[in-house]
């Protein structure tokens, strides 16, 4: 009789897991979501960049998110190399795309401070300083080629 | 003159300090320096690799796990200015920093 209720208890557990199964968001679905982000949700429009957009700062930003995004992001922050960018929903966006570029610099600190719930983009706050995070945006306007950074050395050991 | 040469080298000697580096702390927080004479600062870590950066003075120090590195510099602007840890160094690296008091 346990064995009975236990077998029952797997199946409903199962059912219910492949009702939550994700799949891919529509087109509908997306712009919507990306329309409420970009003005709605997603806060902190008018905040600029208090480090200057030089060469050095690009570095310091591309040094940082070497450190902590490149695992979903890639090198170029272009998905390059992430082994999981296909199996993943909702997707993970190309940072040189325009929906993410359209973000002002202080949305886009925002997001790295606060992550974006309910994807898979987490908070960064404490993790990197304000001035790292801040360098990383400076980073993120002026990407490399897709490509030209090869595969993050994680996937490659 | 007798006099003055040991004061003048007493005047040039730099300031040595020493800072422990370990995850998300640096020992002391605080450190304070007089402007115009020179500093000598030594950067420690006891635990995992560990940085040290003023980007007002052009300072990146960057220590190994369970090395020493050190760096000269003269203060030349008065202020408190913060000092990040600029290498990774896990959870609580972001909140990782020291002030550096330069007074008159």
């Amino acid at each position: 009789m346990r064995n009975y209720s236990n077998v029952t208890a797997s199946l409903v557990l199962l059912a219910e897991l492949a009702g939550c199964r994700a799949t891919p968001p529509g087109k509908l679905e997306t712009a919507t979501v990306t329309f409420a982000e970009h003005h709605f949700f997603i806060r902190n429009k008018e905040q600029k960049n208090p480090l200057p957009d030089t060469p050095a700062t690009r570095e310091d930003g591309k040094e940082a998110f070497s450190h902590y995004c490149v695992a979903c992001h890639g090198m170029d922050g272009q998905n390059t190399g992430v082994p999981f960018v296909d199996h993943i929903s909702p997707s993970i966006p190309s940072l040189a795309s325009p929906d993410v570029q359209r973000y002002t610099d202080g949305q886009l600190k925002w997001i790295l401070d606060n992550g974006i719930s309910p994807s898979g983009m987490p908070g960064s706050k404490g993790t990197l300083s304000d001035e790292e995070l801040w360098s990383i945006v400076a980073y993120l306007r002026h990407l490399p080629p897709a490509g030209s950074l090869g595969t993050p050395d994680i996937y490659t050991h | 003159m007798a006099i003055s040469a040991p004061i003048a080298w007493a005047q040039a000697a730099p300031q040595r300090i020493e800072i422990t580096a370990r995850r998300s702390v640096y020992t002391p927080g605080e450190i304070t320096v007089k402007k115009g004479q020179p500093v000598i600062l030594v950067l420690k870590s006891t635990d995992v690799g560990h940085g040290l950066r003023f980007r007002e003075f052009g300072i990146n120090l960057q220590v190994k796990a369970g090395g020493s590195v050190q760096v000269e510099f003269t203060p030349d602007k008065t202020g408190d200015f913060i000092g990040h840890c600029s290498v990774f160094c896990g959870p609580g690296h972001g909140s990782m920093e020291i002030t550096l008091h330069v007074v008159d």
